[in-house]
């Protein structure tokens, strides 16, 4: 991570967006939860990818297979 | 070197601005912006965004800034070939805008940065795919700031695709009204009881305004405060606004347009002669770019870019575009644009001074203009005197390839079925004077078994 020391110190430019109030605080209601749903398919797709990999031959059995 | 003329829809963001210098487009970066400038290019995002075609490269211009005062660096962005603006996009090309303009946001955050706004006019159609042109669109991000951009993304992308699938697709259309997308106070109004059962639209639309009403003018010090948006939560939020853009779908269905090419008068054999002639002027021509109007699902347009001219479908039915860029996306077309235009009421200049937005008319000229089957539904359809067509055409394109109509073709008699016929001059003579004002004739031909006559004219 070459840029992260480029990070540091760095002045942010002005935003120039209004984000408005109620855009701003409903986000800091709404993101947990929404994260929290990320993590969780995220981690079942990484289950089920785990399993499928057991249970079906490693790619290169299948190429020679035929 | 030329004066600088800087472009009336680049003054928002402080980051920088765009200006034309002798036909060429350049944006300058302010001091203000250098070292975000100089983080995306580090941090490998702008090879990511620019390999995967989602962000127009640029490369850095050895020229006077337009104002040098308050100049970092001058670039020279690849020239877009047409400028097209979210009210003139079919459902389709509004939603591959959004789900571009996300993707572009996951893959920035993946670099440590984020979209500082996420206006669907910094979208354009370039070859034949939706790419961010706004190369300056990007922070720092802070772990803790919401997105900053958030109301701007429902404003101009979801709740206009909400509306047009779950209400009517012409309500696209209100993105004409206002230059900041669709008010989520009004988006919720329009769209039927049941769209709150859409856990992605109850949440981003009905909540959101919900909460817009609830904190208006309310004081927000987050990123030093207490209260947050962790890391997790702004990638949940931005996968969460992702799945309800893709959950989203509308049908084009069967409208008379969508369905001409199958119900049109025409033999096979009038059809080929047509071709044939389109073919045989479009070789004449030799035009660089060319607009077809009325193109219905761009059968012609097709005969224009594929050979290469940078081509523009304009119809004026909503199903008519969706199918036609559906056909460009399945193959990947690059040279034809499918947009959505009613000729007879064409997008007007607007936003701020008249200049945010141009008229379809400031966009062109184009080398050639097409109007196949087209100038009945102008002369006869909206009542455009002949001469005032021609003029029109004249404005827009050099070669003009059209398409004569007479009264006794049965598309004409079916306009004429239920009103009076006060046309006395829309005949072949009427037509050729009405043209020769600004035109010079250089060739016209029967088509094969119609009443129809094709015509090539130039610009005098």
């Amino acid at each position: 991570m070459s840029w992260l020391p480029l990070l540091v110190g760095l002045a942010a430019p002005p935003a120039y967006l209004d984000p408005g109030s109620g855009s701003f605080l409903i986000q800091l209601l709404i993101a947990g939860a929404l994260g929290a749903a990320l993590a969780i398919r995220m981690s079942w797709s990484r289950i089920k990818g785990f399993f499928r990999r057991k249970e079906s031959p490693p790619p290169d059995s299948e190429k020679h297979g035929e | 070197m030329g004066s600088s003329v800087r472009s009336g829809a680049s003054f928002r963001d402080p980051s920088g601005f765009l200006f034309v210098r002798d036909g060429t487009l350049f944006r300058q970066v302010n001091p203000s912006y250098r070292a975000t400038f100089d983080q995306l290019e580090q941090s490998g995002l702008y090879a990511d965004l620019v390999e995967d075609r989602l962000l127009i490269p640029h490369t850095l211009a050895d020229v006077a800034p337009a104002e040098p005062m308050a100049a970092a660096l001058v670039l020279r962005p690849d020239p877009v070939a047409f400028i097209s603006y979210p009210y003139e996009w079919s459902f389709s090309q509004l939603q591959d805008s959004a789900l571009a303009t996300l993707d572009i946001q996951q893959r920035a955050l993946a670099h440590g940065l984020s979209l500082k706004d996420a206006s669907a006019y910094n979208i354009q159609f370039h070859r034949g795919r939706p790419v961010l042109i706004d190369t300056l669109s990007f922070e720092v991000y802070r772990e803790g700031d919401p997105w900053v951009a958030y109301r701007q993304f429902c404003q101009h992308f979801l709740a206009p695709l909400a509306l047009m699938s779950r209400r009517d697709v012409q309500l696209g259309q209100l993105l004409r009204l206002s230059i900041d997308g669709v008010s989520l106070d009004l988006a919720v109004r329009l769209l039927p009881w049941k769209a709150r059962l859409n856990l992605g639209l109850l949440t981003h639309l009905y909540l959101h305004a919900a909460s817009q009403r609830r904190f208006a003018g309310a004081e927000v010090r987050t990123a030093q405060g207490t209260r947050r948006v962790s890391r997790t939560g702004f990638l949940g939020l931005i996968d969460h606004l992702r799945r309800t853009v893709a959950g989203l779908h509308w049908d084009p269905g069967r409208t008379d347009w969508a369905e001409y090419e199958t119900m049109h008068n025409y033999s096979p054999a009038a059809l080929e002669s047509k071709r044939r002639l389109v073919a045989e002027y479009l070789e004449r021509a030799r035009p660089s770019s060319l607009w077809d109007l009325g193109a219905n699902t761009g059968a012609f347009s097709r005969m224009a870019s594929e050979r290469g001219i940078a081509t523009i479908s304009f119809d004026v039915d909503p199903s008519a575009v969706e199918t036609n860029y559906r056909s460009v996306r399945a193959s990947g077309e690059v040279n034809l644009l499918p947009l959505l235009i009613d000729l007879t009421n064409p997008s007007p200049a607007q936003g701020w001074h008249h200049t945010e937005r141009l008229a379809l008319q400031q966009r062109g000229p184009a080398d050639a203009v097409m109007a196949l089957a087209l100038v009945h539904h102008l002369a006869i359809g909206n009542n455009v005197p002949l001469p005032q067509v021609a003029s029109f055409l004249a404005d827009l394109a050099h070669w003009v390839i059209i398409e004569f109509v007479p009264k006794s073709d049965s598309q004409v008699k079916r306009l004429l079925a239920a009103r009076e016929d006060i046309f006395a001059d829309y005949d072949v003579e009427g037509f050729e004077r009405a043209f020769s004002g600004a035109f010079e004739l250089r060739h016209h031909e029967p088509i094969a078994e119609s009443e129809r006559t094709l015509y090539l004219w130039e610009k005098r």
